[in-house]
């Protein structure tokens, strides 16, 4: 126990700056992932055909393949054509691997707004753009918050894949460090914690900020 | 004012409008009465193009409206419309359901728009309950609220789709009352309800609709004392 305490403090400054890694690529991944979504749920919702093709294409494929293979084929594949670094490619590829799960939530939301709120916004003279803009997204988006924040977490814990592209975030400093010690089951035991602490982190905020949309109506 | 011909409608292979012609005049307060299904909700649904008609004509003020061409968020700025369902806007106040259409619709500065929306609560006997949610309201204080919404946009015609049918029996006369009001004040109304005693009221003419078509209209006194076709005089037994 005392080597175990030993070897988390030790590795205490290394783990800090892989977690800030790890945090780096998860919120812009998701801050992308969330504009990414809103965009297809909105064709989606928008009724023209030729837009619900394209949606139903993107997040067929993205839920119909791993992300460790969506990150490995952007990886090398893109960076066939354009330079990309380790960091952006991974940043990338969970972009747009949690931004097709973040567009089912919003289309779900919003498809789950009464019927009735569009017509009323209509039959007030307002354009179906303004109406979904005042009327319906406010409502939406308040209900899409919990399992928004479920994605968030699982997108956190599926940047660990990224590992495997060559950055050091938490998973792949616990590899390293397993790899070279041979402590195995001490240092992935560190990367769960590290991992559980930032969800735990996470998860109070979000209840916290639900909370006060509970309390500000 | 609104001029009606030949309406036909389909939801699917269902022919649910059977060819209506209808006129309503300015100022004329027109009851649409008849059995679930008769099609007087969808009638009044096309009237501002909530459903779209698949035949015949629809004008107002002379000009007829071809939904393709003409924008219809214009034609829906001067038909205000009170659903069944009140359709409250829950993320905002009463008074920012009242304000929402004339600030981002009409372009109305905004405090014109409250000081109007409040002018509007207070008609509607809501003055104090500006700054709550709809879900505070009873059923018929929501009625209420929408009205007042509705009323905002300033239409020159008011459509109301059984404003009164989801509301529990002891609030149905305080919305009664405001839409009597209205009619009092010279709003041009077409109501489609279930209250017969509103009809023979406050109506200048009641519509029977049997079946997507108009069966018998005519003036209430007439109408309710006398009715002539064999399926209104089912409908007023069974009613009334």
């Amino acid at each position: 126990m005392t080597s175990f305490l030993n070897d988390l403090i030790s590795t205490f400054p290394a783990f800090t700056r892989a977690a800030w890694m790890t945090l780096q690529i998860t919120g812009i991944s998701l801050a992308l992932a969330l504009v990414i979504g809103l965009i297809f749920a909105l064709m989606k919702v928008s009724g023209l055909r030729s837009l619900g093709i394209i949606y139903n294409g993107y997040v067929g494929i993205i839920r119909g393949t791993p992300l460790i293979v969506q990150i490995m084929w952007l990886y090398f594949g893109i960076t066939q054509i354009v330079v990309l670094s380790a960091f952006w490619a991974g940043t990338i590829a969970l972009a747009i691997h949690s931004g097709a799960y973040i567009a089912e939530i919003f289309r779900g939301c919003i498809q789950s707004v009464d019927r009735g709120q569009m017509e009323a916004a209509e039959s007030l003279g307002m354009k179906r753009g303004l109406a979904m803009r005042r009327i319906i997204l406010p409502q939406a988006i308040k209900r899409a918050i919990p399992p928004m924040g479920n994605q968030f977490i699982i997108g956190l814990k599926d940047s660990s894949l990224v590992a495997f592209i060559g950055i050091t975030e938490i998973f792949s400093l616990s590899m390293d460090n397993a790899a070279v010690t041979f402590k195995q089951l001490e240092f992935y035991t560190i990367a769960g914690l590290y991992y559980l602490a930032m969800v735990a982190l996470f998860t109070y905020l979000l209840s916290r900020f639900e909370n006060r949309l509970d309390t500000a109506k | 004012m609104i001029n009606v011909s030949n309406l036909h409608k389909y939801f699917g292979k269902l022919h649910v409008l059977k060819g209506v012609d209808l006129e309503v005049q300015p100022q004329e307060v027109v009851v649409m009465i008849g059995a679930s299904g008769s099609g007087k909700s969808t009638l009044l649904r096309c009237l501002n193009f909530l459903e779209m008609k698949d035949e015949g004509e629809i004008s107002f003020n002379g000009q007829a409206i071809d939904p393709k061409t003409t924008p219809l968020n214009k034609v829906r700025e001067n038909v205000g419309m009170v659903f069944q369902h009140f359709n409250l806007f829950p993320h905002m106040t009463v008074l920012e359901n009242v304000i929402e259409a004339p600030v981002h619709v009409k372009r109305t500065p905004r405090a014109e728009a409250i000081e109007q929306g409040r002018q509007l609560l207070e008609k509607v006997g809501l003055a104090d309950k500006g700054d709550v949610y709809p879900e505070k309201l009873s059923g018929g204080q929501k009625q209420r609220v929408a009205i007042a919404r509705a009323l905002a946009m300033e239409p020159s015609v008011m459509l109301f789709d059984e404003p009164t049918s989801a509301l529990d029996p002891e609030l149905v006369g305080e919305v009664l009352e405001v839409m009597k009001g209205l009619a009092a004040d010279g709003m041009t109304m077409v109501v489609v309800t279930h209250e017969m005693g509103f009809a023979r009221e406050v109506a200048d003419r009641v519509v029977f609709l049997d079946n997507g078509m108009i069966a018998e209209q005519g003036d209430p006194e007439t109408f309710f004392s006398n009715p002539q076709h064999p399926k209104a005089r089912q409908f007023l037994s069974r009613v009334l």
